[in-house]
């Protein structure tokens, strides 16, 4: 009797579930601009402590929630004044900055003084309460102190002339501006909650659900928001992503590069793109201590073995641009007449009998995405032909970035490495230097000129100069041969055209707050 | 009665060892994993003092049989610890996700009943006709359909071409309408294989039940056949289905991870899988310890129903608890 009637009863509810959804003539969502908008996030948040963060959408995400001394003008590596009513260089190692007063933090958090300046900016100075300095340390590792003058008022003081710490500190997401007094009251709860004062408020984080940011009707800025609410939906796979641009769902995605003529396609139903060529740096590492590897004739034959155009058709389906050195045209340092390292089979088999090298056999590790795996395969062929055997070890992130500790990098010999960038060339120098061996130097190369233009380059304040040095340097790891430079990349979005979105030149970092309906 | 206590006694107990043996295994074959959280979480930022400190705040500093304790106690109290990533209790985490997860689980499956019973019974009513070779054919398709070339085939025409569903999310919280929209295209695409397998289970098994005596006598004595074949003989032909009921909900469950990434749906299986990618060992514990539990409770749950259904079922599970 009992099974009787629950087996019917299970049976009608099926029936009524299944049937029911084709008998409602369910709408499909559209995103609206204008008073709100729902955008696209690549992933969701992790962290949302600015010295904790773990990726660009954490960093994007503050920046509109919260306000930093300086910002970036929009689309620009330009900085403006943001919260701070003037902010100027006094010496090569004091910042002077005067708040604006009255600007207050959403929660009943008060107003912010120089004092949370100073709480905000040294929590990257010292070790926080596990011992351990914060991972965004280094944004911040010229800051010696803040010395509060005022009330709004205050001074930073530097150990050292550091360029960097207006790119990478100031105006980036390590210098947003936090609450002493919310901090203290939110403890372990600031990973989840940002309280700012930006034009913004951080209404509610639904996990793996949505972000949902709503205008700050107490915002003092001259930028208020252009949207009554700023929807930002995690859509992990960029395809579901771009069939959700493509039915409305979002006003604004990432899209893989290859995507680009879909993209001009879908123009007619409204569909915008926009390119951003990348600053990022994407190269093969070849490590210099390694067996055959340690002739520099090997390894320039590596160079010319290599048919960089090939990788960038075959992997990157022709949508990204070379890169012929370390800095990306875009920034400070870029060497405009680096030589570019054309495929030359004859010349490359000429340097390895030269170096009286045959039967050399390496192994190739790289991610285990399609664009790297794409990459080795074209290396492998590519290098084959000149009488090298390549094994390709494709691996897992977790397997691939624990090769920065312990040493692990000693028996790597070529290595696909993707990198991000910053906006300060001394960002990228840095994991080049003899000091980083054993750590992220996978091409464990080490130069003492190298080393000490790092060093000089970092601390003067002129750009002239600072070209100079870092040109310089990327003359000395050329002359190395230690790496093979692939592309700096590029990012590519589709969006639609009741929108206007705003990217600084990097293509990662978004400028949500001057987001605007078009 | 007191043999059906007993043998459900057994069930729960098997069920459990299960458990702690799964966690078991899977602290070990963490071991062997190579990478940490914080070298995935901060490339080239990590320092080492990084490392241990975020090693001491997951636990992964102590000796295994310690974490393996510590885990296992604490979670007989439902606490999984804290995510150091985020700050928040994985626990809320799991709880945040888990029911998309189930429901995407359990709609599958329902489905797969509703459309693949009788797919299969009525190829066994007409064998060898050619309703029963189109849906032979049909059941092979769609069992060897990969389900991902579903889901995009479903996406570009019921979204994007019909503009009739959305493509991605699990739909507004709080409102069910919305919801089942975003349920529908993911579970299709999920139960599409188990539409296929049922219906060929089914098909064989009603088949040998109609070829039974006690369905020649019932035809003899003039029984309609709708009737023998509704009543007498789809019933029977039905057990075999309710004893794979919990291993398809499983299978559903680890199968959800693909919809999940695919419908950009919130759910355990891209929790899971996000901590794996990233070696968030306390969330990869958390995660599969509740996976676990409910694979072992439904093949528990299904243990009983067939109990309660079959006798043969009853005798046997009797005789081995003697």
């Amino acid at each position: 009797m009992t099974s009787d009637f629950s087996r019917r009863h299970f049976l009608l509810t099926s029936a009524a579930a299944g049937l029911a959804p084709f008998a409602l003539g369910l709408p499909a969502a559209r995103a609206a601009a204008g008073g709100t908008v729902t955008l696209r996030l690549g992933d969701d948040l992790s962290n949302l402590d600015p010295a904790y963060r773990v990726g660009t959408i954490e960093g994007n995400i503050l920046r509109a929630v919260c306000q930093q001394l300086a910002k970036f003008k929009p689309g620009s590596l330009d900085w403006e004044p943001d919260a701070a009513k003037s902010i100027k260089q006094n010496s090569d190692t004091e910042i002077e900055f005067e708040l604006n007063p009255g600007q207050m933090f959403h929660g009943g958090y008060g107003e912010m003084t120089a004092e949370d300046v100073k709480f905000s900016f040294e929590r990257f100075t010292k070790p926080d309460k596990t011992g351990a300095m914060v991972p965004y340390a280094d944004d911040f590792a010229a800051l010696d102190h803040v010395e509060v003058t005022g009330t709004y008022t205050g001074k930073l003081i530097l150990k050292n002339p550091a360029p960097a710490i207006w790119t990478i500190g100031i105006c980036d997401a390590s210098g947003t501006i936090l609450s002493k007094k919310a901090f203290e009251a939110l403890g372990d709860k600031v990973a989840t909650q940002a309280i700012g004062t930006g034009p913004y408020l951080f209404k509610e984080w639904k996990a793996r659900e949505h972000v949902i940011l709503a205008a700050n009707p107490d915002y003092k800025g001259a930028d208020t928001a252009p949207f009554a609410e700023m929807t930002l939906k995690p859509i992990v796979e960029n395809r579901t992503a771009l069939l959700a641009l493509m039915a409305g769902e979002v006003a604004l995605t990432e899209a893989d590069v290859t995507a680009e003529d879909e993209l001009a396609k879908a123009k007619a139903n409204g569909i915008e793109s926009l390119k951003i060529d990348g600053i990022d740096y994407t190269w093969i590492g070849i490590n210099v201590e390694k067996g055959p590897l340690a002739d520099l004739k090997v390894r320039q034959a590596i160079r010319l073995g290599i048919d960089v155009q090939s990788i960038l058709d075959g992997a990157y389906g022709g949508k990204v641009g070379r890169a012929n050195a370390l800095l990306a045209p875009a920034l400070l340092g870029y060497w405009a007449e680096a030589p570019v390292y054309n495929r030359d089979p004859a010349a490359a088999k000429a340097l390895l009998a030269e170096a009286g090298q045959t039967g050399i056999a390496l192994t190739f590790t790289c991610l285990n995405d399609a664009i790297s795996q794409a990459t080795a395969q074209i290396v492998q062929a590519n290098l084959a032909e000149i009488g090298i055997t390549v094994t390709i070890n494709a691996i897992d992130p977790g397997a691939y970035w624990a090769m920065g500790s312990g040493d692990a990098s000693k028996d790597l010999d070529l290595t696909l490495i993707p990198y991000t960038s910053k906006f300060d060339p001394g960002f990228q120098t840095q994991w080049f230097v003899s000091a980083q061996v054993g750590v992220w130097n996978w091409q464990r190369w080490k130069n003492a000129e190298f080393d000490s233009l790092h060093k000089e380059a970092g601390s003067t304040l002129d750009k002239a100069v600072r070209q100079e040095k870092y040109v310089r340097m990327q003359q000395l790891l050329d002359e190395s041969a230690s790496c093979v430079w692939i592309t700096h990349g590029a990012h590519l979005f589709g969006y639609a055209k009741t929108l206007k979105p705003v990217m600084l030149p990097d293509g990662t970092d978004w400028q949500l707050r001057d987001f605007a309906p078009a | 009665m007191s043999d059906a206590v007993g043998i459900i006694w057994r069930r729960v107990l098997t069920g459990a060892l299960t458990v702690v043996g799964a966690i078991t295994l899977l602290f070990l074959l963490i071991q062997f994993v190579p990478g940490d959280l914080a070298s995935i979480l901060y490339g080239p930022r990590v320092t080492d003092a990084l490392r241990a400190s975020l090693a001491e705040r997951m636990g992964t500093d102590q000796p295994l049989p310690v974490q393996l304790y510590l885990f296992l106690s604490h979670a007989v109290r439902g606490d999984f610890g804290t995510n150091v990533i985020s700050g928040r209790p994985i626990l809320d985490e799991i709880l945040g996700v888990l029911p998309n997860t189930l429901a995407l689980a359990l709609s599958a499956l329902g489905l797969s009943l509703l459309i693949g019973i009788p797919l299969g019974a009525l190829a066994a009513v007409r064998p060898g006709s050619l309703a029963d070779r189109i849906l032979g054919a049909l059941s092979v398709v769609l069992i060897t359909t990969p389900s991902f070339v579903v889901a995009i085939l479903l996406l570009l025409v019921f979204s994007l071409a019909l503009d009739w569903l959305p493509v991605a999310g699990a739909g507004t919280p709080g409102d069910p309408v919305d919801q089942l929209a975003h349920l529908i295209l993911p579970t299709t695409a999920l139960a599409v294989g188990w539409i296929g397998y049922l219906a060929r289970l089914v098909r064989a098994s009603l088949l040998e039940v109609l070829a039974e005596p006690h369905v020649r006598t019932l035809r003899a004595y003039g029984v309609p056949e709708w009737r023998v074949i509704l009543i007498y003989a789809l019933r029977p032909a039905l057990i075999p289905v309710i004893a794979i009921l919990g291993m398809a909900l499983g299978d559903l469950i680890g199968g959800a991870l693909f919809a999940e990434l695919i419908f950009g749906r919130p759910g355990l299986g891209t929790l899971a899988y996000n901590a794996v990618v990233s070696r968030n060992f306390a969330v990869v514990q958390a995660t599969t310890t509740v996976i676990v539990l409910v694979y072992v409770t439904a093949n528990i749950a299904v243990d009983i129903l067939s109990g309660a259904i079959d006798p043969r079922f009853r005798r046997t599970a009797g005789e081995e608890a003697r």
